[in-house]
């Protein structure tokens, strides 16, 4: 429906599930960096945002041979007829096709919700309270930590991970300052994958060769999540292990290759 | 009415023409006006603008670089503000430990900080009963003045000794050891610590290398890694530093150089992405060792030359006495084969075997100890067992291996001046029988202190300050210490935070948190080479707080006496620097890091470090300004010197056990001895590492399951409060609502007719908590899995009532020789809510 | 107290009678309205909806209401443009039906919506990607041409008919009502078909995913099957409710045994088109993500049956009830079959709605449940409430039945 132009970079993300140990620190570095809400009870988790969220997996199998692992999961910023973006009412959620980058616009966002329900991914999160200010319980002093880069939520409408799209103008600036006309790899990185511990996360342009996300999708552990739905996320993970790989699409049976030891 | 009726519509048709006409005309001209559309985009434009959402202050961004104190594995991070406010915490990338990751506590740190409903404003005194959290302002004038009364009135009555004090902050940092030197200058010998997994190496150090440096390891360089239920992944040692590693380890799947093993009886994180995942039955993990160390020695596969040259008692020895004792050797081969180990652990002896063929066929091997995130003590037998196995690979001082070095070389201050109060008090017996012969390797004894306090009419304790610690929520025993505090007459609480004992205390000193003060941090748990950090703070106090250093200096000032002599300096900077100068004077080392060659990269072949300082006055300034000093560098080898036990070698069999067991017996005999240290052991066991069963046996047919508590690296369960985001990272199979989960079985669950989410009570003899039923393929048939952290009596809703605390019913006892609660095995029955 | 109001023509109950029978519907009104002035001001945390269920009761209820309510626009159609005079004596009951419905449903989205102040910004900012666009554009548009064609029924009101202006005016109305029916028809094939277009565009959502047709999901023609095949019939239910209640008989037999036969018709090809796509669905999308048809069918509540249900039970035995005239001319065995019909697009609105959000996508997601809190249960039924009062009202003060007194000879005799 919407025409998909070419541009020049295409901000992406590989996940390496080996190296996660579903320890959360992307969760709460992106909550902090991104001025998420904070509720008394966040056990409600159809209702708690969670820009980057971990979903936790099991390999089914009874003890001793039972196995644990994590897909962490941003907003996926599909590429391909973006699933949230055609379906928005209002013009407030945007593809910007120079970045890859899937936009938020929180006050044009009129709440209808549409892009939850286009969304499989859960990425996105609606604000059923006030997040800040009229807060319960009087979230006394919290807003202090508040950073002025990511504007504030208000009640009703709905947020997503934005690549920590921020960091990429005040990157973009920066270089600019300095009379550079490209930023470098390293200048602009999400918060998530800047804290992860296990460097699990990488971040780069999928456009540019040189990029360690470039080559690192080219590997044969690389995979997406629900990538037969054609929505050409530009988050991919890698894992070798095949239980993990399997749980990321659905198969019919015989559909799923296994992973072998010539593809880790 | 009619009538009425009747002149209504009678106006209108009089009028009806212009009422028609001003309808009309009213609605037109309104929509054509510019006032709807106004209006509407108006209404538009204040929801984008409510005034109750916040709008943050914008302003210049900056980084201030500190170091986490949160837990004591002491990451670099670094603060972005906009001004003066504090807004993110990052990992630091110019910091050897954790080179730019951190963990999720310390990425919630902020909340810690200005979170105001756990938060003391300021000094306070109890008004409210206790544990209500009513307290009223008063000065940090009175505050002290009331204390120091009170600690001078104690003295008068020649009952210094009834003053405790209870010490959270790691060993061996400054503030630690003023809180230890204030209460020597008092003249109380009752220092508490809260037991660490580093308080049992340290112990099994002493006994088995005569060691008393910290635990260190070279993880980075090792190339195959057996940990004994370390939550390498889920916040062990230093969390930033081992999680770097892991990443290091995977990072190229095709030429992995490094195998990892985990022994836990539950599917962790850990266990999950291990290599291989060992389960042997809760408390059974020394049987595990001893039985791996008998495959190694049946087929050969130890260092010959470290067993033959460096070690003692693996052969059959003789003791002091002239008594011939079997060594290691013989009792490993008589009682651990991997059939009979196989029978403890409930483990395959072909799985026993293939994993010590692996660790024995490895270069680089190293067997790790320490449960769960090391914040609690373990026990002292397996400890040994576990530095045995790497003693058999002669992994000892080695690259890769385990790290044996003298302590981080710091100054010490001058001697107390102990009037002659002080001098009779500490005379006076330890309430906690710590460093008597009972337990002579034990430094304090707190679980003892609450028996010591719960079992006399009147309570032996009148004042009980505390720092950076919450006993009244972190001990076992069906929360023992806090009936304890409930009858000692006076309770300081030095924290910052609203926490489950601070909530208990009749006086609040308030100390700064982390991110807004002064405070040193040594040799970050687990690390390979000394590191010295100090914070710097990087916000000015927000609450009329004062740092414990600096209220401890003044309050010893106002005791007078000896106290006042023996804190000679005006504030904490200045003790600070004094210790300090140590680590100039014993030269070399280094105050910057650079990312591109990581510290533990040259570590093997690096012999030592020059220093990037020229004077002391320049490494002052440097530490100061970049918080950091280490020495990335070792002397490997010299098996010779570096056993400081009484044989000189690496000791399998312990004489300093055999010393003090006879010690011990020569006043009563071997057999009450043995029992008084609660070794159930006999014979030549008793002075080698050995299995033997827990502590407390309830009855099997009363008490059918065992509950197993574990830690997460997404929940603090230690001192620190957890920040709100934390919560955002539990999963609703581990806290829905108030209640949290306890991992079972579906096997076990489905003997007790148990579905997911269930409503239960564990019980055990000290205790029941209510739980909800998470069905966990992962978790051990017949064992519960509970994790720690939650049921806070404390805090506000975000921490409060949340869960269930598993200490509430931990049934610990006491473990062989070092006395420490054991936590690993508690007997308990599931009852239907 | 209220006689002047009433044509002399008919005769009505007593004003008392008429205020103790609207108590009930001004009590759901009452209700509906703090609960909607709690979604208002408190935030839409007073219902049950979450980020799963971003779409619920509401979505259903709207749906539902503006798919019965296409027998305005309908019998529009076919008495204007097709010609089919003898439905202009159910034609006026037909709009204030449809005028509750759409009026209601518009009045629903509007607490729905995060922040409803803005919800203009569709029209200033709009995606014309959006099948929600289209639906927004076109139902705002029709509720002005539902509003139209009420309003020469409330200027034959016997006070508003004695103003000169208001009767030229009603009068011209009607002349030019043939326009207004097209148009209605047109605004209302678009959004009855955009709404079944909202959900066969959720192409990462297979359980609602269908083939597109140029733009054009499946959905989005069945969506308008269905509703034109539920619009008349439920305006017969509304027709025989007001029977039921008025004790007099209201519309001509002939009038509503060709709406009946219509219905029937309509829906007999809805359903050969509906097991069609679910077939193309079955054997199409289903297998492209990787799944089977039965994988939907798995977890919680929603088993097989649903469709079963949806197809066999609500469709196919009504279409056969009203194609059958012996069966049809049953006034029992009418109503019957009006109603499964009825319940029939519920059923599918709900499917579409709150199934397709139920299940998860992802397999390593998991399945969840909803429950509406009472705020929402207060706003969605507040609907009915509107309804009877607008609707009896209407019968009270307007000529809504011209045959009102032709059909009762015993009572106007």
């Amino acid at each position: 429906m919407m025409k998909e132009e070419k541009g020049k970079y295409k901000y992406g993300m590989v996940i390496d599930l080996d190296k996660c140990s579903g320890c959360g620190t992307c969760m709460v570095a992106c909550a902090s960096e991104n001025n998420v809400s904070v509720r008394a009870d966040e056990s409600d988790k159809e209702r708690s945002i969670t820009w980057m969220q971990l979903f936790k997996i099991t390999n089914g199998k009874p003890f001793p041979d039972t196995e644990v692992s994590y897909f962490p999961r941003p907003c996926m910023h599909c590429h391909h007829h973006t699933p949230c973006v055609s379906v928005c009412p209002a013009t407030a959620t945007r593809i910007d096709y120079n970045t890859g980058i899937v936009s938020q616009i929180y006050t044009r966002c009129i709440g209808c919700r549409y892009c939850q329900a286009a969304c499989p991914y859960h990425a996105r999160y609606f604000n059923w309270w006030d997040g800040y200010g009229l807060a319960k319980p009087f979230s006394k002093g919290l807003e202090r930590a508040l950073s002025p880069e990511v504007s504030v939520r208000m009640r009703g409408v709905v947020e997503k991970c934005s690549f920590c799209h921020h960091r990429l103008m005040s990157a973009k600036s920066k270089a600019y300052a300095e009379g550079r006309r490209e930023i470098r790899e390293d200048e602009y990185i999400p918060a998530c994958a800047e804290a992860c511990p296990t460097q699990a996360i990488t971040f780069g342009d999928l456009n540019n060769p040189r990029h360690k996300v470039s080559q690192l999708i080219k590997s044969p552990r690389a995979f997406r999540l629900l990538e037969r739905l054609g929505t050409e996320p530009k988050v991919y993970y890698l894992s070798s292990k095949s239980w993990v790989r399997k749980m990321a699409d659905n198969y019919l049976p015989n559909q799923f290759q296994q992973v072998t030891k010539a593809m880790t | 009415m009619e009538k009425e009726r009747k002149g209504f519509w009678e106006t209108i048709a009089f009028n009806r023409r212009n009422f028609i006409k001003l309808l009309v005309g009213g609605a037109v001209g309104t929509a054509v006006s510019p006032l709807p559309w106004k209006l509407t985009d108006d209404i538009a434009i204040w929801t984008q603008n409510w005034p109750w959402v916040p709008v943050p202050d914008a302003g210049e961004f900056s980084y201030a670089k500190t170091v986490c104190t949160l837990c004591p594995g002491g990451c670099g991070v670094k603060v972005r503000k906009t001004d003066n406010r504090p807004i993110k915490i990052e990992g630091r990338t110019d910091y050897p430990v954790n080179p730019g990751g951190i963990c999720p506590l310390g990425a919630g740190g902020l909340q810690v900080l200005y979170n105001d409903n756990i938060r003391f404003p300021g000094p306070m005194k109890r008004v409210g009963p206790r544990g209500s959290g009513k307290f009223m302002d008063i000065s940090w004038n009175e505050a002290l003045k009331e204390l120091a009364k009170r600690l001078a009135g104690l003295r008068r009555q020649g009952r210094p000794d009834a003053i405790v004090a209870v010490d959270g902050n790691p060993a061996g940092t400054t503030t630690s050891l003023l809180v230890q030197r204030f209460l020597k200058a008092v003249g109380s010998p009752n220092y508490e610590r809260i037991p660490t997994a580093e308080d049992t190496y340290s112990m099994a150090n002493w006994l088995t290398t005569g060691n008393k440096g910290p635990m260190a390891y070279d993880l980075e360089n090792a190339d195959f890694i057996l940990s004994f239920g370390c939550g390498l992944i889920e916040g062990w040692g230093s969390p930033g530093r081992v999680l770097n590693a892991w990443g290091l380890w995977h990072s190229n799947p095709l030429a992995r150089r490094v195998k990892i093993v985990q022994v836990e009886p539950r599917a962790s994180n850990t266990a999950s992405k291990a290599d291989e995942w060992i389960a042997p039955l809760p408390g059974t993990e020394t049987a595990l060792a001893l039985g791996l160390a008998h495959v190694i020695i049946r087929e050969g596969l130890y260092h010959q030359g470290f067993v033959q040259g460096h070690a003692f008692g693996f052969t059959d020895w003789r003791s002091s006495d002239g008594k011939e004792h079997k060594g290691f050797k013989k009792l490993v081969l008589d009682n651990y084969s991997p059939e009979k180990v196989a029978q403890i652990t409930g483990l395959k002896p072909s799985k026993i075997v293939s994993l010590a063929r692996a660790f024995g066929r490895s270069r680089a091997p190293v067997a790790l100890c320490g449960r769960g995130k090391g914040d609690l003590n373990g026990s002292l037998y397996e400890f040994m067992a576990i530095q045995c196995l790497n003693a058999l690979k002669g992994n000892i001082n080695q690259p890769g291996g385990v790290i044996l070095s003298k302590p981080i070389p710091l100054s010490t201050w001058p001697e107390i001046q102990a009037d002659s109060i002080a001098q009779k008090g500490l005379e006076k017996p330890r309430l906690d029988k710590a460093q008597t012969l009972q337990f002579p390797f034990t430094g304090s004894l707190i679980n003892n202190l609450s028996e010591a306090i719960l079992e006399k009419g009147k309570s032996p304790v009148d004042t009980l300050l505390i720092f950076s610690a919450n006993p009244a929520f972190t001990l076992p025993d069906g929360g023992s210490f806090r009936k304890a505090m409930e009858r000692i007459p006076y309770i300081v609480s030095f924290s910052p935070f609203k926490d489950d004992s601070a909530l208990m205390a009749d006086l609040i000193l308030p100390d700064h948190t982390y991110l807004e003060k002064t405070e040193d941090i040594v040799w970050p748990r687990g690390l390979q080479y000394p590191l010295y950090a100090l914070t710097k703070p990087v916000t000015s106090p927000l609450y009329n707080t004062r740092h414990n250093g600096d209220t401890l200096i003044t309050l010893a000032k106002l005791v007078g006496g000896g106290p006042a002599a023996s804190f000679p300096w005006s504030n904490y900077e200045q003790a600070l620097r004094e210790r300090v100068k140590g680590l100039f004077e014993s030269g070399g080392g280094l105050t910057t890091y650079d990312q591109s060659a990581p510290a533990w990269k040259g570590f093997p072949s690096r012999r030592g470090v020059q220093s990037d300082y020229s004077s002391f006055e320049d490494m002052w300034k440097k530490l100061k300004s970049g918080g950091l000093w280490y020495y990335p560098a070792h002397d490997f080898g010299n098996w010779e010197t570096i056993f400081e036990t009484p044989s000189g070698a690496f000791e399998f069999a312990s004489s300093r056990i055999e010393l003090a067991l006879n010690e011990l017996s020569s006043r009563t005999y071997l057999g009450a001895a043995l029992k008084e240290m609660g070794i159930r052991a006999k014979g030549d066991e008793v002075f080698v590492p050995h299995f033997e069963k827990g502590p407390v046996a309830e009855p099997e047919s009363e008490y059918p399951l065992i509950m197993v508590p574990y830690t997460l690296i997404n929940l603090s369960s230690t001192w620190a409060p957890n920040p709100p985001y934390l919560n955002k990272t539990l999963f609703d199979n581990q806290l829905r609502k108030d209640d949290s989960f306890v991992e079972i079985n579906p096997q076990t669950a489905s003997r007790y007719g148990l579905k997911q989410g269930d409503r239960i009570f564990i019980e055990s003899p000290k205790g029941r908590i209510a739980v909800r039923v998470n069905l966990f393929e992962g978790a051990m048939p017949g064992v519960l899995f509970l994790p720690l952290g939650f049921g806070h009596r404390a805090y506000d809703a975000y921490e409060r009532n949340k869960g269930a605390n598993p200490n509430d019913i931990v049934n610990a006892g006491k473990d062989p020789i070092s006395g420490h609660p054991v936590w690993w095995q508690t007997r308990v029955k599931i009852l239907k809510a | 107290m209220d006689s002047p109001l009433i044509s002399e023509d008919v005769k009505r109950c007593s004003a008392w009678k008429f205020f103790f029978w609207s108590l009930p519907w001004l009590a759901l009104l009452a209700y509906g309205g703090v609960s909607a002035f709690l979604c208002l001001f408190m935030g839409l945390n007073q219902t049950n909806m979450s980020n799963i269920f971003a779409f619920a009761l509401w979505i259903v209820f709207d749906l539902s209401v503006i798919a019965l309510g296409a027998g305005a626009f309908f019998t529009g159609f076919l008495t204007y443009i097709i010609g089919r005079t003898e439905l202009k004596d159910i034609i006026n009951a037909a709009v204030i039906v449809g005028f509750i419905c759409y009026s209601g449903a518009v009045a629903m989205l509007g607490i729905d919506l995060g922040q409803p102040l803005r919800a203009w910004f569709i029209f200033w900012h709009a995606n014309v990607h959006s099948m929600l666009t289209e639906v927004s554009f076109c139902i705002t548009a029709y509720l002005g041409v539902l509003t139209i064609e009420y309003l020469p029924l409330i200027l034959e009101n016997r006070k508003a008919s004695e103003v000169r202006d208001f009767r030229l005016f009603g009068h011209n109305l009607h002349h030019i009502m043939a326009v207004f029916a097209a148009t209605g028809t047109f605004l209302s094939f678009f959004h009855q078909g955009s709404l079944g277009g909202m959900f066969g565009v959720l192409f990462a959502r297979p359980f609602a995913s269908r083939w597109e047709f140029y733009i054009w999901p499946t959905t989005f023609f069945l969506f308008i099957l269905s509703s034109v095949a539920a619009g008349p019939s439920f305006t017969i239910l509304c027709s025989k409710l007001a029977e039921l209640f008025t004790r007099k008989k209201l519309v001509p037999d002939n009038v509503v045994q060709l709406l009946a036969k219509i219905s029937g018709w309509l829906l007999a090809v809805y359903m050969v088109l509906k097991i069609a796509d679910t077939l193309a669905w079955v054997y199409g999308i289903v297998p492209k993500a990787g799944l089977t048809f039965m994988d939907f069918y798995r977890q919680g509540p929603y088993g097989v049956w649903l469709v079963g249900a949806e197809i066999i039970v609500f469709g196919i035995i009504p279409a056969i009830i009203l194609l059958t005239p012996k069966a049809r001319q049953s006034s029992g065995l009418l109503i019957l079959g009006c109603l499964m019909n009825c319940a029939g697009i519920v059923l599918n609105r709900f499917i579409f709605v709150v199934v397709t959000l139920a299940i998860p996508v992802m397999p390593f997601d998991r399945f969840w449940s909803y429950l509406p809190t009472w705020q929402e249960w207060g706003v969605a039924l507040t609907i009915i409430g509107y309804g009877f009062l607008l609707f009896s009202a209407s019968y009270r003060y307007l000529p809504v039945f011209p045959k009102e007194k032709e059909l009762n000879p015993a009572i106007y005799s």
